[in-house]
């Protein structure tokens, strides 16, 4: 729809019209706007090489996770597990880094390996057992909390693999790598998305389950491909905690549950199905960073964030219906 | 407690059968809630076996009945909504928003128990028809709304504890809540006749649950909420205000929400910040196991009765046997994967039963 042969001025204007009133246009003038607001309100302090990089870090987590919700809710699945499992996956690498002394590039693949396994898992359950999604993974969500408590109890890892918290440590021209690596994995999950058949076929399966079909289509193999995709994401996720965080516990991916729906919900992906927004959950991702950093700066109470993001969810998601409306209702 | 869907059963699709007619020609062995009973009895009967304090009135079963009876309004909250097919994701906050105004009442105007619990409950109500009326209007996902809400008043149940309290709980005791906390009937006597050890806020809950059956059974209201989450388009084509239905299941959500955390402040002894943290997970468990779908259009209040029994009898079964409550919820997981398997395959045998004796 976007790629029309643009001929003459009047297609340009078009286009461009067509640019402003996406929901990714939106959130990047609010974004940068709130940045450069936040930033001149600190006098400058959130440009200082400490603050940006320290904000960059900690939005390496919430951008991988928010896409790992993504990919489930693009075939319209929810994977309520996702939060939880990146605990697990965190405990069970840290586990074999300090408990079974595995050197760390086999332990940060298990985590990896581990998280697409139980997201395998989900999906096989999901296509074999004809159940909602949320109730699937819900019981797989209350199974893993148990399994995440069960690899070291109340206990703390820490002082694993010196040279993975190095690397979770080291920044690039003041960007810190695990930032890289979420960036990098946004990259490929839009390219995925965009250029790949499996990706267009998911897209397919979840826009339209029925023309999929007909066209040939295997919606279950989209399902159980999309739930992999998800835990392997949340596998992502959990080494970034282990090689940023430094210490890891069993109480790590509780509060990420609710954000992980926040970012794409924001992002413009609607729950439906068939709908992808890897810019627009990235963007959400770093609007809900901003209200946090704002907070600390501010040293405002916790709590008001949590009102602020349930505003912002809620008003993302009106302003979407409205300009729908405006235009149409075309998408 | 099914509703009957107004097309016709067709034999050449067995699996679009409606689940009224589907009622009427399974065998009985297809009915989810047969199934939680036995598996209730053989649970039972298992904990007592290995711990015979299991048994043990004061010690167990006593608090084993409280908690039921939270659980139990915890789950009718959500199957209030699922009636829709939508869902609820604030019902923990609902009950802490609407904990604190009946705190508030009690701490600052001296109310009554009962009045406190009915301004709560009015609160609790508001805040649901709230949530419905956005969604109605506004025709966003109830998901994404009650997410949305659930963000929100987790911030501001906090914030309004802060400047309410210290920060935690109301201190105050209103008259008669001990008595709710620790008596049973059987402290009551009339003459030689006392009641049965059955504690004081399981009638809130059977009234709740027959409340809402009679409700989706027999009220006008209910049949049309159903109605409503059956097929929209149908409904309002026939007729039913289909906006007003939603914002009232989602008010009756808020409501019972709101009485399950007056039971949990009640079962606690105080009005606390932290009330409805742990609602959200039960919430779902024991409709969906009671055999309610999140489809909308049908529900099983006797299946959430059940349900919400088969969870905290394992929770409390375990916990007797020094299971961490960690540990705990490996098994919940297992036992709901393996439930919900289960009916699922016997939905199957029992369509397959009733397809080759028509």
């Amino acid at each position: 729809m976007k790629n029309l042969v643009m001929k003459n001025p009047v297609m340009k204007n078009r286009a461009l019209k067509n640019l402003v009133r996406t929901n990714e246009f939106t959130l990047a003038v609010i974004a940068i706007v709130g940045f450069g607001a936040l930033a001149v309100a600190t006098d400058l302090n959130l440009l200082t090489a400490g603050t940006m990089d320290a904000f960059l870090r900690f939005l390496a987590v919430p951008i991988v996770i928010g896409l790992a919700q993504m990919v489930v809710l693009v075939v319209g699945q929810m994977n309520l597990s996702v939060g939880v499992l990146t605990g697990f996956c965190a405990m069970a690498s840290a586990w074999l880094l300090v408990e079974a002394g595995v050197p760390a590039p086999f332990a940060v693949l298990a985590a990896l390996a581990l998280g697409a396994l139980v997201g395998l898992v989900n999906g096989l359950l999901v296509v074999f057992t004809r159940l909602n999604g949320f109730i699937v993974t819900l019981a797989t969500m209350t199974i893993l909390e148990g399994l995440r408590y069960g690899v070291n109890g109340t206990g703390t890892y820490q002082g694993y693999s010196p040279g993975l918290r190095a690397l979770g440590g080291a920044s690039v021209l003041g960007v810190p790598v695990v930032f890289l690596l979420a960036g990098t994995v946004a990259v490929a999950t839009a390219l995925f998305f965009r250029h790949s058949v499996p990706g267009r076929r998911l897209l397919a399966s979840g826009g339209n389950p029925f023309a999929a079909r007909l066209s040939g289509i295997s919606n279950d193999r989209a399902l159980v491909l999309a739930h992999t995709l998800s835990g392997l994401l949340a596998g992502v996720a959990a080494v970034i905690v282990v090689a940023a965080f430094g210490t890891v516990n069993a109480s790590i991916g509780d509060d990420l549950l609710l954000s992980s729906f926040a970012a794409p919900i924001i992002g413009g992906v609607a729950l439906a199905g068939g709908v992808v927004s890897v810019t627009g959950t990235v963007l959400a991702a770093f609007l809900v960073r901003l209200v946090d950093v704002t907070q600390a700066q501010f040293d405002i109470n916790r709590r008001w964030v949590d009102l602020i993001i349930g505003a912002v969810v809620l008003g993302a998601v009106l302003l979407g219906r409205a300009r729908d409306k405006l235009t149409g209702g075309a998408r | 407690m099914r509703t009957a869907s107004p097309q016709p059963p067709t034999a050449s699709a067995p699996s679009a059968a409606p689940p009224g007619a589907r009622s009427r020609v399974l065998p009985f062995w297809a009915n989810p809630r047969l199934g939680l009973v036995i598996v209730i009895a053989a649970l039972v009967a298992l904990f007592s076996s290995l711990s015979p304090a299991f048994l043990d009135p004061k010690l167990t079963l006593a608090p084993l009945q409280a908690d039921v009876s939270v659980y139990v309004v915890v789950g009718l909250a959500q199957l209030a909504v699922l009636s829709l097919g939508h869902m609820n994701m604030a019902v923990g906050r609902m009950a802490a928003l609407s904990t604190f105004a009946m705190g508030l009442a009690y701490d600052r105007l001296g109310v009554p128990l009962l009045v406190g619990l009915a301004i709560g409950l009015a609160v609790g109500a508001a805040i649901g028809a709230l949530a419905g009326l956005v969604i109605a209007k506004t025709g966003v996902n109830s998901f994404v709304v009650t997410l949305a809400l659930d963000f929100g008043l987790l911030g501001l149940v906090t914030i309004l504890y802060t400047q309410a309290t210290d920060g935690v709980a109301f201190a105050v005791k209103p008259a008669g809540l001990a008595e709710l906390r620790f008596d049973t009937f059987a402290d009551y006597c009339a003459g030689e006749l006392c009641g049965p050890r059955v504690p004081l806020v399981v009638p809130f809950a059977l009234v709740a649950a027959l409340g809402v059956g009679l409700l989706f059974r027999f009220a006008r209201l209910g049949r049309e909420i159903l109605m409503t989450g059956a097929n929209p388009v149908a409904a309002e084509l026939s007729g039913i205000p289909t906006h007003r239905r939603i914002v009232a299941a989602h008010a009756t959500s808020g409501l019972l929400a709101a009485l399950a955390g007056f039971m949990l402040a009640a079962n606690n002894g105080a009005f606390s910040a932290s009330i409805g943290e742990s609602f959200l997970l039960p919430s779902f468990l024991a409709p969906v196991l009671g055999g309610t779908l999140l489809a909308g259009g049908a529900v099983s209040v006797l299946g959430t009765v059940l349900g919400a029994t088969l969870t905290q009898v394992i929770y409390k079964g375990l916990n007797l046997l020094q299971f961490s409550l960690e540990e705990l919820k490996l098994y919940i997981g297992l036992v709901l994967l393996a439930a919900l398997s289960l009916d699922r395959l016997r939905a199957v045998l029992a369509e397959r039963r009733a397809v080759s004796s028509s």
